[in-house]
């Protein structure tokens, strides 16, 4: 019988239970949307600020003060990192949040006309085959993305190999020297002279502007420094620092207990990446630039927050819209509770039917809500970012239940009233 | 009682006969406009706000001389060409080849104050330095000479030496014969300066102990200027200090200005798109409570139907009442937004956001143009019913 009635009211009262049905949709079609893209907008604008370029860099130890205090030239130190153990790199724990790198070398070359100027090795569009299977493109084409091409094209290994005869000339050396693309530079190194083929011309804005960057081995052969680099670039992504990440920062890794250590090392923070490339780059110091490092923490903490708050504006219309319509409907159904109380039912038979049948109602709601709102957030993520926004299980349990505490809330008034309700008054129509 | 009174009195007996229902209409509408207002005005305020946070990323214009160097006063005069309210900071730099324990470092003058904001990313162990005769000293340096915060440091400085020119100064020591009795200044280490870069390779000092330790002043190298404003902005006040100012070339430092912009244009993107998103349901969401509150009166409507009201003065009725309700949704939700906008602000960026005094007549006029519309379809239909049919209860 209780099954029946249930059926009547779904079957016959379609209409409104279909704009139950709706309404509740909406809520939780909102509710998804906004918490799927709440959680992922943190991973999405940390990829956004990786335009700002690298925020680790890694040096050999010591090269940087011996290079200032005896002032050797074009960093013949004798110092240097080995380009072999570049691949090791994308072998640390977190080599899944190492998005990008690049080995610099720079080394002193004159000009035709006898000048001096910095030839910059490094690697553009560089392809690797990881042990992990995976493959990687790497290089300053992705990681100077503020760098305006003037004039023709980006060096590209890929295209013509590790040690191809060509060159990048910033703007201001271009202008000097009156180079322009296809022209033929010569450079005289340490220990070979190379003729060049000018293919792009940049504007950095910076010091850059006056310097020459040809792919890494071009550049090593310039100065027999061959399977030697000077500095990388390590552009990962990197969780804001909390307590604990300052506190090993400032007193180091030998002040944490074990159980610290171990949080510490398995968090993606700026430092702990910064410990595990010290551990697989021979020699090295690695620090995080403190430009981009810090900016980028404060950027993600406060979108995500401003995320957090627009959500939880975003959810309480979706539970008073909700909380509204069901309260709205119960009441509709006055007259019919009427006539079943006059008939005997008493008060918690028809709490259970009105309750089931909105319950019945708010599933088939809920569910279609949460795919539609998957979708509001992938068209958000498409839209904005051009990258899909990342399916959280979280998201299920959290939307699901909030539609039932929502449903709930929204009956309470209705229930009250029904329980108050005189079948006398009701059927006489006041 | 004229006809209007009559209209009125009608339409708030109604509101006040069935407050409940009413209220919970309401509130919904108002929900409706406060998420239109509140979101509205952080959409606005976001490149405001989110702007100064990517001030963090430091300077984003540079002064440099187009002649050797320029003077403090050159400076002034470029600064004055940018609003002052967008400046978040300006810090001259002078930099000289000073001694320090016999070994050639870099230092610079510079002003406290503004180096701190104009490069608020510079991470100090112990103090910043704030007083002439305090010293900030590179991580990279503090490390080779095992230099501790509290130590006093001696900073020598050879005068004639060209300072320009890193290897001319070393040689001029060693190659005059002549003796060259140097200036030397104790200054007390506050601070430990680490930032990943090449700072951490110099030391930093006010510019009037740098003055005072080469016996030259007036000369700036380089300013920093960290100023709050879009890409276009920046480069028409660089264009017009460049014009106006001879001494000095003003540039942009595109790494930080390009990739503001980009990230920038995203986020707002982002908050448009939500801001849409939350609005299209929010107002779905108030259209059906309307009609919904409308349905449920399809018998009162009857009735006036059978005791003669024309169609059109029901509809001018009901319409009037979910106009009202329009308003004062609309009023009320002006309000709640501009406080919900007020305190994401001050709890996210901990700064006040800026009233619109546009966004209350349009948050107003939106909320009852849905309420209307919303109420118009069912209104409709339930005239068209035949009265007897209603009342009959069929």
């Amino acid at each position: 019988m209780f099954g029946r009635m249930i059926r009547g009211t779904l079957f016959r009262q379609w209409k409104k239970m279909l704009m139950i049905a709706f309404t509740i949709a909406l809520g939780a079609s909102l509710a998804s949307a906004m918490l799927s893209v709440m959680l992922d907008v943190g991973d999405k604008v940390n990829q956004e600020l990786k335009t700002y370029g690298a925020n680790i860099t890694v040096v050999p130890k010591d090269a940087s003060v011996l290079n200032d205090l005896y002032e050797v030239e074009g960093g013949s130190s004798g110092i240097y990192l080995r380009e072999d153990e570049l691949g090791k790199i994308k072998t640390i724990f977190w080599a899944f949040n190492i998005v990008d790198y690049a080995p610099f070398i720079n080394v002193d070359a004159q000009l035709d006309d006898g000048s001096d100027v910095t030839v910059v090795g490094s690697w553009f569009n560089h392809h690797m085959d990881l042990p992990t299977g995976e493959s990687l493109d790497a290089g300053v084409a992705s990681m100077r993305s503020w760098w305006e091409l003037e004039e023709g094209s980006w060096l590209d290994e890929q295209a013509s190999g590790d040690s191809a005869m060509e060159a990048m000339v910033g703007t201001a050396l271009a202008q000097k020297e009156g180079l322009k693309v296809g022209s033929t530079l010569n450079l005289k190194g340490s220990s070979a002279d190379l003729s060049l083929k000018v293919k792009g011309i940049y504007d950095a804005g910076g010091e850059e502007d006056s310097q020459i960057y040809v792919p890494l081995n071009t550049a090593q052969s310039l100065a027999d420094l061959d399977g030697k680099i000077d500095s990388i670039e390590v552009s990962a992504l990197t969780t804001p620092d909390n307590e604990l990440a300052r506190k090993a920062d400032k007193e180091g890794t030998s002040s944490l207990s074990v159980a610290q250590f171990e949080t510490w090392y398995c968090t993606a923070y700026a430092s702990s990446i910064c410990y595990q490339i010290q551990e697989v780059i021979t020699d090295s110091v690695a620090s995080p630039v403190r430009q981009v490092a810090n900016s980028e923490g404060e950027i993600l903490n406060k979108t995500q927050l401003l995320m957090i708050l627009i959500t939880i504006l975003s959810l309480i219309g979706a539970a008073l819209g909700i909380c509204n319509l069901v309260t709205a409907s119960v009441m509709e159904r006055s007259q019919e509770i009427g006539l079943m109380k006059a008939i005997g039912a008493n008060n918690s038979a028809i709490s259970l039917l009105v309750l089931t049948e909105i319950f019945i109602t708010a599933i088939i709601g809920g569910f279609a809500g949460f795919f539609a709102g998957f979708g509001f957030a992938q068209i958000i993520g498409r839209s904005v970012f051009g990258s899909a926004i990342t399916m959280r299980p979280m998201v299920i349990p959290i939307v699901a239940v909030l539609v039932v505490i929502v449903t709930l809330i929204g009956c309470i008034p209705a229930i009250r009233m029904m329980l108050r309700l005189r079948p006398t008054e009701v059927l006489h129509g006041k | 009682m004229s006809k209007r009174r009559m209209f009125v009195k009608m339409i708030t007996a109604s509101l006040m006969r069935r407050r409940s229902r009413m209220i919970v209409a309401l509130l919904s509408i108002a929900i409706g406009a406060t998420i239109l207002s509140g979101l509205i005005s952080i959409y606005y305020d976001v490149p405001r706000q989110m702007g100064a946070e990517f001030r963090n990323y430091g300077a984003n214009m540079i002064f440099t001389a187009n002649d050797g160097s320029f003077t403090a006063a050159d400076m002034n005069r470029g600064a004055a060409d940018i609003d002052e309210e967008n400046i978040v900071g300006i810090a001259p730099y002078r930099y000289e080849n000073v001694r320090i324990h016999e070994r050639p470092i870099v230092a610079a003058g510079t002003d406290p104050e503004g180096a701190k904001a104009a490069s608020p990313y510079w991470n100090v162990e112990g103090e910043w330095f704030k007083n002439n005769g305090e010293i900030l000293v590179g991580k990279n340096v503090a490390e080779s000479f095992r230099i501790k915060v509290g130590d006093l440091l001696e900073v020598s400085y050879t005068p004639g030496a060209k300072s320009d020119d890193k290897e001319a100064d070393s040689e001029a020591t060693s190659q005059e014969d002549e003796v060259v009795l140097d200036n030397t200044a104790y200054l007390n280490v506050v601070g430990i300066l680490d930032t990943g870069g090449s700072e951490e390779d110099y030391v930093y000092m006010t510019l009037a102990d740098l003055e005072t330790l080469t016996e030259t002043s007036g000369r700036i190298d380089v300013a920093e200027l960290s100023i709050s404003a879009t890409a276009d902005e920046l480069s028409s006040y660089a264009d017009k200090i460049n014009s106006t100012v001879p001494a000095i070339h003003a540039s942009l430092v595109k790494r930080v200005t390009a990739s503001e912009a980009t990230v920038l244009t995203k986020l707002q993107a982002l908050v448009l798109l939500v801001t849409i998103v939350v609005l299209a349901l929010t107002m779905i969401c108030v259209a059906t409570t309307m009609t919904a509150v409308v349905a449920e009166r399809r018998k009162e409507i009857g009735l006036r139907k059978a005791i003669g009201a024309s169609d059109k003065s029901i509809i001018q009725e009901f319409m009037g009442e979910s106009m009202l309700l329009g308003l004062l949704g609309g009023i009320l939700g002006s309000v709640l937004g501009y406080v919900f906008a007020q305190e994401v602000s001050s709890s996210v960026f901990g700064s006040s956001i800026s009233f619109r005094p546009l966004l209350v007549p349009v948050t107003i006029l939106v909320s009852i143009a849905v309420t209307g519309i919303s109420s118009l379809m069912p209104i409709r239909s339930a005239t068209d019913v035949d009265p007897a049919l209603v009342l009959k209860g069929e």
